[in-house]
């Protein structure tokens, strides 16, 4: 059988994680090529129905990247984003997904070196955990 | 009064001399605030020396993707006057009136007739000029891919037959019988930033630089390296064409007074150029090459260029060597070039072979450019670069002459932007007020209406030099992309962003009949609104076009992985078509602006900003944290040079607190902001009773300053004997007499800089040293004075004070970071314990005063809560982060903010004025129009699906939403800043976010899939 190479997608803020990727790029920074990036303008634009939509699809893992605590560019939508994701997790669970396959990350628009190490930390993790059910059943 | 009207007067320009980087961002920057400009440079097409560059430091970015964008900015402003190849005869008049006298030199091609197709150069291919000392010369000649003027130019002397080569041209633009033109040009004042020229080591025969051909200038290095030099980027020597395995850097070759010829100055760049080369070098061949530095002081000064020092170190395994080579020697039979050198800590003689040797040449006024000094009348000093004001690096000894860039000092490109900008606002100041010319009516083409139409997607991806083909096999890709579904056309661009590019571009989707566009490139954020203006010429709304980031986000990252890399440009080309067949077009929505100025911050920076825009009729709210104005500089009595701080605040500070359009709040304490650019509104609380109060304005200014390093270290707060250098330089000014008590005087530099709480370098610390080791034996020249330090860093002209304190007696003795000076305080003294690294022995000092150069902080008290409340990034260190470090020093991320003096970075008074016054020029670009574009991105209500539920209006962070008459929710387009929470959170999904509507991501997820559901 083929090597397990996990399907991550990160929905990333144009203020913080998406300009921080691009430093990661200009730093010259490797992280695993598992991870497609979609440009958002805020981490609380990121709809439930689209991380499910992602999993539904075939995504073994997916990140919301938003600002720090207090950073956000929108008062406070990094923490409605936080707050979403909690919830999704549940719903998660409840579907049969690992919630560990869901996470919420924060950093800054300086931190492309955080940009490199999460992302291949999330790799990693996801990578331990299998294929997800869902990709599974498709599969099968 | 509305005169729309061109004034009748030509006197309403300035002459920009010197088409570089600098003079380009001088142009722009008065262009932009609607200014006439005239931009003159004796080159055949503008760009300067950055055109040169392989890659610049610290971001390791490829120039000419980051200077194109400038270069067609200067090309298509309307209220530049571009003029090649033409020289500066003489400046005669006055501030306010002089008459320029000029002449152009012919170019044989007639640049409206010449379409770049290179068909005349393909025919004369003996090769391109590209570069000093790596040339061979060609009769037709264009510079590099993005050059402006556009039109190759023709050396007439080098062509054999001219008859052939007028034929060769499809166009009929070659012109043999061309002439040179004499003009005179009247303006107001003059900007003077004409460059420098580089070190020529070909006289100094100890280091072959004549004789062999593998020692080669760092510049001739970097166009080894460049994908558009000489070898087409392949590292070869050129001895013998093949690969090197190990290669040497020597530094302050033609700086530091070393050479026979060479300035007394330090080059100030060289030791980040040499870093980077090495950088790149290491990047690209790994473990296949060996890259060594000779050195004498690394000086990484710069914003976070200490961290890029550490990471050629530990990162990258490039070897540094502390030491002075002896000579660079090529046996006979040999092809290794043999270094003899000797290290610091003995006399033994080492000998090392080496395949290739760099030799970082520093600059140098050229004899052109002396000329032109001495045409415009400004004074020059004993290196040849002009005299300037002690607190206004660009102003000369003429009124309304400026200068900016290597020409003034040598420099970097981050310090050539920020003067440049500081001498359009200088120069900008002396055009008559209210003097503006009327904007033309662009002739712009009619929107396409694109609906019914079938999906035709036109795909182009750039190869982007190296970085993306060096990594990927674009034309590959593009036959792969060329087969999916709504895709009429995919086909490789080169450097999309040049302007040959662009315009095959533009002309592809008018033939192509295309309706959606893709560009597989780099990122968004700096390319996207060039694109989008570009696919509005083709006739196509703005909103239909998409930037897959394959160069960000795949080649760079998986450079050492191409089938990754690859796969992964593929899947984001793919996924950027299907976003793009989901878009709409729409239109943007435009505010009137507000053009008061907020400058927070009342240091010497931010007065400086506040006065120049208050002098241009802008209204200025100047809050200060404390209660009086003048910020750390109140500690400080002279400059280095000797210029009085003390009379010059108090001479700033009274304009400032006198200016009609200035109005000054002390003890102000910011505590929330909104709204968007051009529209902000401020809230803090003022006076001892904490009143409330709110500002409305356009523009944010920055200038919150850094504080002395609050460290402990060295018994500074149990000993009398031990201080700071600011604490010394106060007894020095104020208490002469305790200073003649003084034997011995110890300073300690880098204290609480470059260790690991405190990465960075604080700049300033070294020629304070030097300042006030200067000062002291000025009073008490029996004093004897040791300076520990790490590097010395007197860069620029600091370097010839370093020499003067050596001469004078100083003793400077090197210490490691591995093991600091010890210090023990013994009653009134203090005795400092070093290791002499000559002698290699332990020595003590008993000192009367031990002086700690303790640098400076950023004061992340009041700058973490200030990003928080503006929402702007800093560096890890605290410092305010700006946009783009190299081409947007001042800018912050955040349109309508900007940022000046040290809340950017440690630096130098005039360093700070000069950031304040490039402030002045940027904001003047944005205050210049009447309204600001707030772009597409707002969220729209489907009232139809509307179930007012009242779930917008609570998500909405700026209480946008509200249940209109008819019962629905509504969102004024105005008003709303684009977050898409309200999207997100709607249950009835009656709200979409334009630019990023759900079909879009959907769409995108969809993409990333489909290899397993097939």
């Amino acid at each position: 059988m083929k090597k397990f190479e996990p399907v991550i997608v990160a929905f990333c803020c144009h203020y913080c994680a998406y300009t921080a990727a691009d430093m990661a790029g200009s730093q010259r920074l490797p992280y695993p090529a598992n991870v497609k990036i979609i440009r958002v303008p805020c981490s609380g634009k990121v709809d439930a129905l689209h991380i499910i939509k992602a999993f539904e699809n075939g995504a073994d893992g997916v990140y919301v990247a938003g600002c720090l605590e207090g950073d956000c560019h929108f008062k406070n939508g990094n923490e409605k984003a936080a707050r979403r994701i909690d919830y999704v997790k549940k719903y998660l669970e409840e579907i049969g997904i690992e919630s560990e396959r869901l996470t919420m990350v924060t950093m800054s628009a300086g931190m492309g070196y955080r940009f490199a190490q999460t992302a291949t930390e999330i790799t990693e993790k996801i990578r331990k955990l299998g294929p997800s059910p869902i990709k599974t059943a498709i599969t099968q | 009064m509305q005169n729309t009207n061109r004034p009748q007067t030509n006197n309403d320009k300035v002459l920009v001399v010197g088409g570089g980087l600098g003079g380009i961002r001088t142009a722009l920057d008065l262009a932009e605030a609607e200014k006439n400009v005239v931009l003159v440079d004796n080159d055949y097409t503008i760009g300067g020396l950055m055109t040169q560059l392989d890659r610049t430091f610290p971001t390791n970015n490829c120039d000419l993707c980051t200077l194109a964008p400038h270069l067609s900015e200067s090309g298509r402003q309307e209220y530049i006057e571009l003029m090649s190849m033409t020289s500066v005869r003489s400046i005669t008049g006055e501030k306010g009136n002089f008459t320029v006298s000029v002449r152009t030199e012919p170019r044989y091609i007639n640049e409206d007739k010449c379409t770049a197709c290179g068909a005349c150069h393909e025919q004369f291919p003996e090769c391109v000029r590209f570069t000093p000392g790596l040339d061979h010369r060609a009769p037709t000649c264009m510079r590099y891919p993005q050059a402006i003027p556009q039109a190759y130019s023709i050396d007439l002397d080098k062509c054999e037959d001219i008859e052939a080569l007028v034929n060769c041209c499809p166009a009929g633009a070659i012109n043999p019988d061309d002439m040179a033109i004499n003009r005179e040009i009247k303006c107001v004042s003059v900007v003077l930033s004409p460059g420098a020229d580089l070190f020529d080591p070909s006289k100094l025969d100890y280091l072959g630089y004549s004789t062999l051909p593998d020692v080669v200038t760092s510049l001739e290095y970097e166009r080894i390296l460049s994908a558009s030099g000489p070898t087409n980027g392949k590292l070869l020597r050129p001895s013998n064409g093949t690969q090197p395995k190990k290669v040497a850097w020597i530094q302050c070759i033609g700086s530091r007074g070393i050479q026979k010829g060479a300035g007394s100055y330090c080059s100030n760049a060289c030791c980040m150029f040499a870093l980077k080369e090495a950088i790149v070098t290491k990047e690209r061949f790994q473990e296949d090459i060996e890259t060594t530095i000779f050195y004498m002081d690394m000086r990484t000064f710069g914003k976070d260029y200490e961290l890029y020092l550490e990471r050629a170190k530990d990162d990258y395994g490039v070897r540094f060597l502390r030491s002075r080579p002896h000579s660079i020697l090529q046996q006979l039979g040999s092809d290794a070039l043999t270094i003899t050198y000797t290290k610091d800590d003995s006399t033994e003689q080492h000998i090392e072979d080496f395949d290739m040797i760099v030799l970082s040449t520093g600059f140098k006024t050229s004899e052109q450019s002396r000329q032109l000094a001495l045409n415009a009348g400004i004074e020059l000093n004993d290196s040849h670069f002009p005299v300037t004001d002690g607190f206004n690096p660009v102003a000369t000894t003429k009124p309304g002459i400026y200068v900016a860039g290597t020409f003034e000092s040598p420099k970097d490109i981050p310090d050539t932007m920020v003067q440049a900008s500081a001498a359009a606002c200088m120069a900008g100041s002396d055009l008559p007020a209210g003097k503006k010319t009327a904007r033309k009516e662009n002739n712009i083409t009619t929107e396409r209406d694109v609906s019914g139409e079938e999906l035709k997607v036109g795909v182009f991806i750039c190869d982007c030099g190296d970085n993306i083909g060096g990594v990927i096999d674009v034309d590959t890709l593009a036959k792969r992309i060329q087969d999916l579904d709504n895709v009429a056309i995919a086909i490789s661009e080169g450097h999309g962003c040049s302007r040959v590019s662009m315009e095959h571009i533009r002309k592809t989707i008018e033939e192509e009949n295309l309706n959606r566009v893709v560009i597989g490139a780099c990122s968004p954020r700096t390319h996207l609104s060039k694109f989008q203006e570009l696919i509005r010429k083709a006739g196509l709304n703005k909103y239909l076009v998409e930037i897959a980031n394959i160069r960000d986000q795949a080649t760079w990252v998986h450079s050492n992985q191409p089938e990754n890399a690859t796969s992964k440009a593929y899947d984001l080309i793919k996924m950027a078509i299907a976003s793009v067949t989901k878009a709409q077009p729409l239109v943007d929505q435009s505010l009137p602006i507000n053009k008061n100025i907020l400058v927070v911050g009342g240091g010497i920076s931010g007065m400086t900003s506040a006065l120049r825009l208050a002098d241009q009729g802008f209204q200025v709210y100047l809050a200060e944290k404390s209660d009086t104005l003048g910020g750390v500089a109140k500690n400080i009595f002279k400059t280095l040079e000797g210029d009085n701080v003390q009379t010059f605040i108090a001479d700033l500070t009274n304009k400032v607190e006198n200016h009609e359009y200035i109005q000054v709040i002390t003890r102000a304490i910011i505590v929330d902001h909104s709204g968007m650019p051009g529209m902000f509104k401020t809230g803090m609380q003022v006076g001892p009773q904490m009143f409330y109060r709110q500002i409305e304005h356009g523009v944010t200014v920055l200038a919150t300053g850094a504080i002395p390093n609050p460290t402990k270290e060295y018994a500074l707060e149990s000993c009398n004997a031990v201080m700071t250098q600011l604490e010394t330089q106060k007894v020095v000014n104020q208490t002469p007499d305790i200073v003649k008590k003084w034997d011995n005087v110890v300073m300690i530099q880098c204290v609480g800089s470059r260790i690991p709480d405190n990465p960075n370098c604080s700049r300033i610390c070294c020629q304070t040293a030097i300042k006030n080791s200067l000062a002291i034996l000025e009073i008490n020249p029996d004093a004897r004075i040791f300076v520990l330090y790490r590097d010395m860093r007197t860069y620029g002209f600091q370097e010839e004070y370093y020499q003067k304190a050596r001469e004078k007696g100083v003793i400077f003795v090197r210490y490691s970071k591995d093991s600091p000076p010890s210090v023990n305080p013994a009653g009134n003294q203090v005795e400092v314990t070093f290791t002499d690294v000559i002698l290699g022995q332990k020595v003590t000092v008993t000192a009367d005063n031990l002086c700690l150069s303790t640098g400076l902080v950023a004061d992340n008290d009041s700058s973490e809560e200030l990003a928080m409340i503006f929402k702007l990034p800093r560096t890890a260190d605290g410092y305010f982060l700006e946009d783009h470090v190299k081409l947007r020093p001042v800018d912050m991320p955040v349109p309508g903010f900007f940022v000046a003096g040290t809340a950017h970075s440690p630096k130098l008074i005039k360093e700070s004025i000069s950031q304040a016054n490039a402030v002045a020029a940027r904001a003047q670009t944005m205050l210049a129009r009447d309204s600001i574009n707030l772009g597409a991105a707002a969220a729209r209500v489907d009232s139809k699906l509307c179930a007012s539920c009242l779930i917008c209006v609570r998500a909405c962070p700026f209480d946008v939403p509200f249940i209109n008459a008819d019962g629905y929710s509504e969102i004024d387009p105005a008003k709303c800043h684009g977050c898409g929470m309200c999207v997100s959170e709607c249950p009835a999904k009656a709200i979409q976010l334009m630019q990023f509507e759900d079909d879009k991501i959907l769409a995108q997820l969809e993409e990333i899939f489909d290899k397993v559901n097939a």
